[in-house]
């Protein structure tokens, strides 16, 4: 259940909010909504495609954060370092925009909690984390919108293609990723030149070479996920190798 | 040499745009550099005939290919899901008696014919479920995909259900804006012709002469060209499909969310059949049948019965069916696609599908110059007969497997001097063996494939006998396709969205282009 009401100086001054990464707090999912302004962040660590809302069939972009749906790898990374790039959607919390205004979900587990961060300072301003959330949506309102004219005109000029990405790992499963999506890069190729300087003039052509760039993190989140599953089967031999003896 | 650079059109209902836009897609390039034109001719006043509402799914790469959208399909042509055909009452016409004709081919269909171990009886069921999803899919009201996939994408083969009289101007506007047909709105008055019956020009009252290298006649029952002034004769086949008479009727749903189906219905009547087909709009419904076996009151009766009493006042159309073909369908520098070919009733949609393998053949194998249209006019009429044939035979299997002996339209139609003597040797020789590669039936474009056939004869409950030693070689490929269909059919049925639901949502949100 939710229960969002806009946020209340006077009557949520005290309110403290849990802030951490964690499985419980909405952090475990596999791919996340994200904008163009956060690319060149995400790039470092994700790889940037294209999914599908469920409802509406409309393209959004969005950063890999697993490969299986509800596995976050990065969670672990998210805790242990409070620098390492968290997409803007996960960073806002239990937070949303009402109007103008900045609302807070009530019902949410992360809010109310005693270790939580408090939300204003002593003398009613703003605490480091609200200022913090409060620019998280000064980029994600506007964000959103032009995200979605972005991919309206890669959409015009027939730049997205599925994409299929298929891993093996070591344990021997083979994972599939479907519905996923990316830039076409033989129709980029054959773009009219006045088309090209279009792209470029808007900022557009970064963006492009960004998600093509970050493909590559398919293969190092790949990596990273079978030494994670070899270390589990090594803390398993000897376990294995002692009911023999 | 006299190049073929003008191509005249007559004629602006499905069978003529659809003409148009195939032949436009494919010679676009010639005619951004002008050596190559296609113009179409149509009446201000004449309406299309606007009958043919269900398609086969050639469409969907018909649609793609020309380039139109197909969420404006959906949207402004108020078109439909369609999965297949559904049969009832065929067989028996007792309770309960249906089948399904689907539009997926059998599961593996190209590495093994389950037809054998299908009928080893072990498994239970229809032969449909044993093969592919679609029934199943059908029955529960699913549609074939999600709003997810994107368009012409499927998780199961379709087609489209659609308003014709929304489908032609739909297709013009097209073919005009994107695809640089030219639109004549002119009544022809007279036909010029040169001294070897080839067609110079047509007079116009609007637009004066209007001239061109090779004429398309879509003129529909008109036959303007190809009958009026090529004077080729008409061959009717009355003497094997039986029904010469349909009444259309549209009808109103209830609630404008009750459940639509996704399958063409057929429901066997005492002398024909009903036709039920679902739009978002409305339900076109209409009772095909012989004159010669029922009156017409007695037929309206029975749609009125089909349709429900309430419905009593709404405006019935009737159709005149002349069931049969032109005998040659290109003369000289003049061939007919359409209703102008000819006309069949309406029992697998085979009148749409016709036309674009006639114009894709034309746009393939356009002629460069008149001096070898005679060639390409030889193989497109061999062809165009084997098609009509083919069809003639496969309308009439669904008349000839049934064993309802109820009334004299059932009773004549397994006449044996009823049945085309191709059918019949078919029917004899698919006693020993099933339809499947290496048949007859193995053109590269045939209106009904080898599926096509099993479908209707396995769920008409015909045998053919097998020797059980045959089956045995590929009795565990088989296994495991069945095993899969089962898995794919579970998959599909928990994953796939009412069809009524992603059509509204296709409404609201359109569909994306990949």
């Amino acid at each position: 259940m939710t229960h969002i009401v806009p946020l209340n100086i006077e009557k949520y001054r005290d309110l403290k909010v849990d802030g951490r990464p964690a499985a419980a707090h909405g952090d475990s999912r596999h791919f996340v909504q994200v904008i163009v302004g956060e690319f060149s962040h995400l790039l470092v660590h994700y790889p940037i495609l294209f999914g599908k809302h469920r409802e509406t069939g409309r393209f959004f972009c969005g950063a890999m954060l697993g490969f299986i749906e509800g596995e976050n790898q990065f969670l672990q990374d998210w805790r242990e370092e409070p620098e390492f790039y968290r997409p803007l959607s996960l960073q806002r919390g239990p937070f949303y925009v009402h109007g103008p205004e900045l609302a807070i979900d009530l019902d949410d587990p992360r809010v109310g909690a005693e270790s939580g961060e408090p939300l204003f300072t002593a003398q009613g301003q703003p605490s480091r984390y609200l200022q913090r959330i409060i620019w998280a949506f000064q980029d994600l309102q506007p964000g959103i919108e032009q995200t979605q004219i972005f991919i309206a005109r890669l959409l015009e000029l027939n730049l997205i293609e599925p994409i299929d990405i298929e891993v093996e790992f070591e344990d021997g499963t083979l994972r599939h990723c479907d519905g996923l999506y990316t830039i076409n890069q033989e129709s980029l190729a054959r773009l009219a030149d006045a088309v090209v300087i279009e792209l470029f003039r808007r900022g557009y052509l970064a963006l492009i070479y960004m998600m093509i760039d970050s493909l590559k993190q398919v293969r190092v989140m790949a990596r990273t996920k079978n030494a994670r599953l070899l270390k589990k089967t090594e803390g398993l031999v000897p376990a294995q190798s002692a009911r023999g003896e | 040499m006299k190049p073929i650079r003008s191509v005249v059109i007559v004629g602006g209902g499905t069978a003529g745009w659809l003409t148009a836009g195939i032949i436009a897609a494919r010679h676009q390039a010639r005619m951004k550099a002008g050596g190559f034109s296609v113009t179409l001719v149509e009446s201000p006043d004449i309406r299309a005939i606007g009958v043919g509402e269900g398609t086969w799914p050639t469409m969907r790469s018909t649609l793609e290919r020309i380039g139109v959208s197909e969420t404006a399909l959906f949207r402004e042509c108020d078109a439909a899901f369609k999965q297949g055909g559904k049969f009832v009452g065929w067989t028996t016409g007792a309770p309960g008696d249906a089948y399904y004709h689907p539009l997926m081919i059998p599961h593996g269909f190209s590495r093994v014919n389950l037809v054998p171990h299908w009928l080893s009886g072990a498994h239970g069921g229809s032969f449909c479920d044993f093969v592919t999803p679609q029934g199943r899919l059908c029955d529960q009201g699913l549609a074939p995909k999600t709003i997810a996939q994107g368009e012409y994408r499927s998780a199961a083969n379709y087609s489209y259900h659609l308003d014709a009289g929304k489908f032609g101007p739909f297709l013009a506007r097209h073919c005009t804006e994107k695809l640089r047909v030219r639109h004549v709105l002119a009544d022809v008055t007279a036909v010029r012709q040169s001294e070897s019956g080839d067609i110079t020009g047509l007079d116009s009252a609007q637009a004066g002469c209007i001239e061109g290298d090779l004429f398309v006649d879509c003129s529909g029952f008109h036959a303007l060209l190809i009958g009026q002034t090529l004077k080729v004769d008409f061959k009717s086949c009355h003497d094997v499909l039986l029904c010469d008479t349909a009444l259309a009727v549209q009808v109103p749903y209830e609630t404008p969310d009750q459940p639509m189906a996704s399958e063409t219905i057929a429901t066997a009547q005492a002398a024909g059949w009903i036709w039920d087909i679902g739009l978002p709009t409305r339900r076109g419904i209409g009772h095909v049948y012989s004159s010669r076996h029922m009156s017409e009151e007695a037929a309206r009766e029975a749609l009125l019965g089909y349709m429900g009493a309430q419905h009593r006042d709404l405006p019935v159309r009737k159709i005149p069916i002349r069931s049969g073909h032109r005998q040659i369908f290109w003369k000289n520098n003049c061939l007919a696609v359409g209703l102008a070919q000819g006309f069949l009733e309406p029992l697998e949609a085979s009148a749409i599908v016709l036309v674009e393998l006639s114009a894709k053949l034309l746009a393939e194998q356009m002629p460069a110059c008149r001096e070898v249209m005679d060639i390409v006019a030889r193989r497109f009429n061999e062809v165009t007969l084997y098609r009509w044939g083919r069809i003639i035979d496969f309308l009439k299997l669904h008349y000839v497997l049934t064993r309802r002996t109820d009334t004299a339209f059932w009773r004549d139609n397994v006449d044996p001097a009823t049945v085309p003597q191709r059918l019949q040797d078919m029917l004899t020789l698919w006693k020993f063996q099933s339809p499947w590669f290496f048949d007859e039936l193995d053109r590269l474009e045939e209106v009904f494939p080898a599926a096509s056939y099993q479908y209707v004869l396995y769920g008409m409950g015909f045998r053919t006998e097998v020797v059980p030693e045959d089956r045995a070689e590929s009795s565990s490929d088989a296994a495991k396709l069945v095993t899969e269909n089962a898995r794919m059919t579970a998959e599909l049925c928990a994953r796939l969205p009412k069809n009524r639901e992603l059509l509204n949502r296709i409404h609201q949100y359109g569909l994306q282009p990949v």
